[in-house]
């Protein structure tokens, strides 16, 4: 192959890439928090003894584990605009999007670990006269988070690499940036080897992280 | 008034308890006076855990009621699920389980202020002192800040009971607490258990170490099969029991133990 490389055009214009990972990070933040908070209601609603409640709940879950998360983002943009006459934004619609998705996919590594706390432990809030909110907040709350810290983790770093799919609806996040310096500058392979090293050294330090957390976690339970 | 016997601390009568088809308990009547220490022996799925956790209002029931120092608190329902269960006195009764019974994310003394703080609104710095002194009562003056992870099997149970304590408790319940334990470490949990029966804490223990059951009864009943076969002091249902049933459980254990 006979290229040469041009790594200026991409460093020269770093300031929208930078932008666009602004944009990123502030979807990936915003999602995590819907994904964290729904996600552990949701977990809650699915092992509730209703079936009334647990139904939709199961559906709302199982939509967005069951579907492509590209096809989540297109059908939050066009389709759910027409269907509800509601439109709140380019970033608004992108955020609800991936905090649904990450909101399904926490639910699951909530309902995992709440269901991992063994019985005695509830039994031993029961007989120490906490009420049924108490033994949520005081107990499974804070031993379901611990036991899913790794899990939320890994969901959170997905979000943040899927966050990139929003930019097919004109999101401005870092890869539309990426994608429209590589259509000016015609530098593809700079531009997103660029881009892919930006993901990347968001990613790596948290992948890390959650790998020293499952260690310690072992060692403790070792 | 004197002569009249004491009243009596609880009170369960026609008690029954299915798991689906399964009867545990098969109409369950007993009576414990204040200061007695009831020891219940029998062969595993005779129905004794099953009784402590209903009296702890762990269970739903099919039939029959609890009374605890004169108020019913625990009432058979049209339905299990109905079983209707008086929170209020329950809070009275303090229990301690076999495994897994410390929260694992709170230290030593987390563990024993949670109830009384957010239970009872007890201010944190009494509810800390009290516990404090607890402790050291009960040998772990240096463990306060200690997370259950970093603690033996012993001294978890010994936490655990000081937990239920802090509570005031008017009736104890012990569901096989040393069962889990490394044999070496029995002794330090029936030592605090024993030291609470030199106040009369009334307590109810199910127990598979007959020595130990032998030194702490006052009572001893034998459970199997769902219901009380045998029920006496310490001496004749442990050293020369009547029923067929319970002197081959006796012997049986004795045997293996030898």
């Amino acid at each position: 192959m006979n290229y040469s490389f041009d790594f200026q055009s991409v460093t020269r214009n770093l300031g929208p890439l930078f932008d666009g990972l602004a944009v990123t990070l502030q979807l990936t933040v915003a999602a995590n928090a819907i994904g964290l908070t729904l996600g552990f209601v949701l977990a809650l609603l699915l092992m509730s003894p209703w079936r009334l409640v647990r139904l939709p709940v199961i559906l709302f879950v199982e939509f967005f584990r069951c579907t492509p998360a590209l096809v989540q983002i297109i059908w939050f943009f066009y389709c759910v605009p027409m269907l509800f006459n509601v439109f709140l934004g380019s970033i608004t619609m992108g955020i609800l999007a991936l905090g649904f998705n990450l909101a399904a996919f926490n639910a699951e590594a909530y309902r995992a670990s709440i269901q991992a706390i063994p019985r005695e432990q509830l039994d031993a809030g029961i007989a120490l006269g906490l009420n049924p909110v108490q033994r949520i907040l005081y107990i499974v709350l804070p031993t379901a988070i611990r036991a899913s810290i790794p899990v939320l983790l890994t969901n959170g770093i997905v979000i943040f690499q899927q966050s990139a799919l929003v930019a097919i609806v004109a999101v401005q996040d870092l890869m539309y940036q990426a994608k429209s310096l590589a259509t000016q500058t015609y530098r593809p392979i700079e531009t997103f080897s660029v881009a892919a090293l930006i993901y990347f050294a968001v990613s790596f330090p948290v992948t890390q992280l959650v790998d020293y957390l499952e260690r310690r976690r072992l060692a403790v339970a070792g | 008034m004197r002569d009249q016997p004491a009243a009596p601390l609880v009170s369960v009568s026609g008690l029954q308890k299915s798991y689906g088809a399964l009867k545990v308990l098969k109409g369950i009547d007993l009576t414990m006076k204040p200061g007695e220490r009831l020891v219940v022996i029998g062969p595993s799925g005779g129905g004794k855990s099953t009784l402590l956790r209903v009296m702890m209002g762990l269970e739903t029931i099919n039939g029959g009621s609890v009374t605890l120092a004169g108020k019913p608190y625990i009432r058979a329902g049209a339905t299990p699920a109905r079983t209707v269960i008086d929170i209020a006195v329950r809070r009275s009764i303090g229990m301690v389980f076999q495994h897994y019974t410390l929260f694992p994310h709170l230290n030593v003394m987390q563990n024993l202020i949670l109830a009384p703080c957010k239970v009872r609104g007890e201010n944190k710095v009494k509810a800390s002192e009290r516990a404090a002194a607890l402790l050291t009562r009960f040998g772990l003056g240096e463990k306060l800040t200690a997370y259950p992870s970093q603690l033996s099997g012993g001294q978890k149970q010994r936490v655990a009971i000081a937990r239920a304590l802090m509570l005031d408790p008017r009736l104890m319940l012990f569901d096989e607490v040393t069962s889990a334990l490394d044999p070496e470490l029995v002794g330090e949990v029936e030592q605090v258990i024993l030291q609470l029966a030199k106040q009369d804490m009334p307590m109810m223990i199910v127990t598979h170490d007959m020595w130990f059951a032998k030194n702490i009864a006052s009572r001893v009943l034998f459970c199997a099969g769902g219901v009380i076969v045998e029920d006496g002091p310490p001496e004749q249902v442990l050293g020369s029991p009547k029923e067929e049933r319970t002197r081959d459980f006796i012997d049986r254990v004795f045997h293996i133990r030898q």
